[in-house]
């Protein structure tokens, strides 16, 4: 058994009435302070290119999907969330796809597809919402990924960025 | 046998096959583009190299594939100046080849990108441009030829030289200009041709009707058995996320097919994703055909094989296996019927390379079984003095003929065993079975060699094997004696 020994309370504190002026005090500062609280649905969060958020394709500038469906970031995914089936194309490029599914409740934003890219062709957005009434209307088909080039610009220059520092600091022979 | 030395072991050698087979043989690990164990070798693409010490003579580096071997032999696959030799071939070989891989239907089981991917240099040290050439050029139906990825290997000319033998394909032009072409441009012809994109070590000629089907790494590989000829040739089973069938493609087996297949085995693809299958038990009720349980389908069966056992005739598809042709025989013995098979006439596709004409791949084994060989027309002509009959097996009514089955008189207890729905008049009791890719059991090929099937794609909910749901009508029927 241990005996806790209470710390008497000073006069003031018994008086009450002074800690709660201190403490009114104190909110009353805060009135004028800046405020850090958001507004969030209407006030969005700010990112930046570090952000890391759900995966989204890129679109080229001539309205090409970049993706050639070669199925990397399927085998990268640890979470299985990518299915792709690919289709021949007339153009150099031999080779679109058809379908490319990612089921956003299985996405767990890990950024492997983005590393795994060797077109360049998928990289992780700014967008972070998340929300519906039905499993099948999260599984995001090939339509709702697509997004310019210029959309995730600052993210793929980022990208670019973070490899050079890569490649410099580790000694490949 | 020849003894020689590969990295410090001594192992025995077969003098007649090159020096690659033997390091292949004793686990050593020597790439080849070039070299194919089922063609000649030609020792053109240089990247099966060996450093070789014969005698007093000091160690030389040498191509595998064009070495013999020589007794005493001491060979080191793993030597430093093999490995750079290798690697110098490989820099000049990749020199032309186009970063292809992401849209290359090769890319997972290519030669060139393994071993690129284990020797090779992170950068290509040329700044000269990579040749231009044709990436879409059709040889004909089956192949079509990227000339861009081509490493001028020639296993495809001879493949066409040698075992089709219909040289077809040529190395034309000189030097760096050198491509794969035929005659004129003309289509290529024959039963072989798929051939060709297997034995491409990289992805130069592809398939068209494979063409960005699938990733390979996606594809699940099944052993198992072709079924368009008594050849039966060894074959996988390539299923995309465990449901449909992608491809076949042939397994080397020196007894049967050695690594080749024909085409119609190849592209027999329908036979194995059918669009619509029979449910498991499907009953003649007040409203035609309707879906039952299959217990209560087995005891309406029995119920009606009771009455009307005095003339059964039992037919077993050429497609069933021994397993499941078994226990069709217990039941044929149990009614009394004597047990055959359906045998269409040969068709027009045999040839001397591997396709035998015969569309049965079982025939062997069946009649060794004891089953007789009935042609449509007999199997009609028992059908119309029987009173009960029993169809088992994989499209058995497609062989004995829908047409010649709707026509038979109403009357006749009909119970069709099938993997696709069917509907006649006769018909009283239909139980789906599962397709040839569905089944695991075994076939006794034309020469008597007996292979196996496997399982590679589930059958449909609630459909049990063949044999299985015979073997439940028989347990039925003999329950049903006992009782009465």
């Amino acid at each position: 058994m241990v005996v806790v020994e209470r710390k008497e309370l000073t006069l003031a504190e018994r008086l009450y009435l002074p800690e709660i002026f201190r403490g009114m005090a104190i909110t009353f500062r805060k009135l004028f302070a800046k405020r850090v609280t958001r507004q969030y649905p209407e006030e969005p969060l700010p990112t930046t290119e570090v952000t890391r958020g759900q995966p989204r394709l890129v679109v080229n500038d001539d309205g090409n999907i970049a993706c050639v469906s070669c199925g990397l970031c399927e085998a990268a995914c640890p979470a299985y969330a990518i299915t792709i089936d690919g289709h021949e194309t007339d153009r150099t490029i031999e080779r679109e796809p058809e379908r490319f599914d990612i089921d956003m409740l299985r996405c767990i934003l890990c950024g492997f597809c983005e590393e795994a890219c060797p077109k360049d062709a998928i990289f992780m957005s700014d967008e972070l919402e998340l929300a519906d009434y039905t499993r099948q209307a999260l599984v995001y088909n090939i339509e709702r990924l697509k997004r310019p080039k210029s959309a995730l610009q600052a993210r793929i220059d980022y990208v670019y960025r973070l490899n050079d520092r890569w490649q410099s600091s580790s000694s490949t022979s | 046998m020849t003894k020689i030395t590969i990295n410090g072991r001594e192992v025995d050698a077969d003098p007649a096959q090159p020096l690659i087979r033997a390091c292949h043989d004793h686990g050593a690990d020597v790439p080849m583009y070039c070299y194919h164990p089922g063609l000649s070798p030609v020792g053109s693409c240089r990247i099966c190299q060996v450093e070789v010490q014969q005698g007093d003579m000091p160690p030389r580096v040498v191509v595998a594939c064009r070495t013999p071997v020589v007794e005493g032999m001491v060979v080191d696959t793993e030597a430093e100046r093999a490995h750079e030799t290798r690697r110098e071939c490989l820099e000049f070989l990749l020199k032309n080849h186009p970063l292809d891989c992401p849209i290359c239907d090769k890319a997972g089981e290519c030669d060139l990108q393994d071993y690129a991917f284990a020797e090779g240099q992170g950068k290509g040290r040329s700044a000269e441009p990579r040749r231009k050439l044709e990436k879409r050029k059709s040889l004909g139906d089956v192949i079509v030829l990227d000339q861009e990825r081509c490493i001028l290997c020639s296993r495809c000319t001879r493949f066409m030289e040698e075992v089709p033998r219909t040289p077809q394909l040529t190395v034309s032009d000189l030097g760096s200009r050198s491509v794969i072409e035929t005659f004129m441009d003309r289509p290529l012809t024959g039963n072989y041709q798929g051939n060709l994109a297997d034995i491409c070590p990289v992805g130069a000629l592809t398939l068209k009707e494979f063409r960005f089907q699938a990733r390979v790494w996606n594809l699940r590989k099944t052993p198992s058995t072709c079924a368009e000829c008594s050849r039966g040739c060894a074959i996988t089973v390539e299923t995309l996320r465990g449901g449909e069938v992608k491809r076949f493609r042939p397994r080397p087996d020196l007894e049967v097919n050695q690594y080749w297949m024909c085409d119609t085995g190849r592209f027999a693809l329908d036979r194995a994703n059918l669009p619509a299958r029979l449910p498991a038990a499907t009953l003649r009720g007040q409203s035609g055909l309707e879906e039952a349980d299959v217990e209560d389908a087995v005891d309406v069966l029995a119920d009606m094989v009771g009455a009307h056992r005095a003339s059964a005739v039992v037919l077993v598809s050429p497609f069933a296996t021994q397993e499941e042709a078994a226990a069709v025989q217990r039941l044929a013995a149990e009614l009394g019927a004597a047990p055959a098979f359906v045998s269409p006439p040969p068709n027009d596709l045999k040839d001397d390379v591997l396709h035998t004409g015969d569309p049965c791949p079982n025939r062997r084994g069946l009649t060794g079984l004891g089953f007789e060989a009935l042609t449509a027309e007999d199997a009609l002509a028992r059908l119309a003095d029987a009173e009960l009959a029993v169809l088992a097996g994989e499209r058995v009514v497609e062989l004995v003929g829908a047409e010649g089955l709707a026509a038979v008189r109403a009357s006749l207890r009909l119970v069709v065993l099938d993997a696709v729905p069917v509907d006649v008049p006769a018909l009283d009791v239909a139980l789906g079975v599962p397709t040839h890719v569905e089944k695991s059991g075994t076939w006794v090929n034309v020469d008597g060699v007996r292979r196996r099937l496997s399982l590679a794609v589930p059958p449909p909910v609630g459909v049990a094997p063949l044999e299985q749901t015979v073997e439940r009508m028989l347990a039925r029927l003999q329950a049903a004696e006992v009782r009465g």
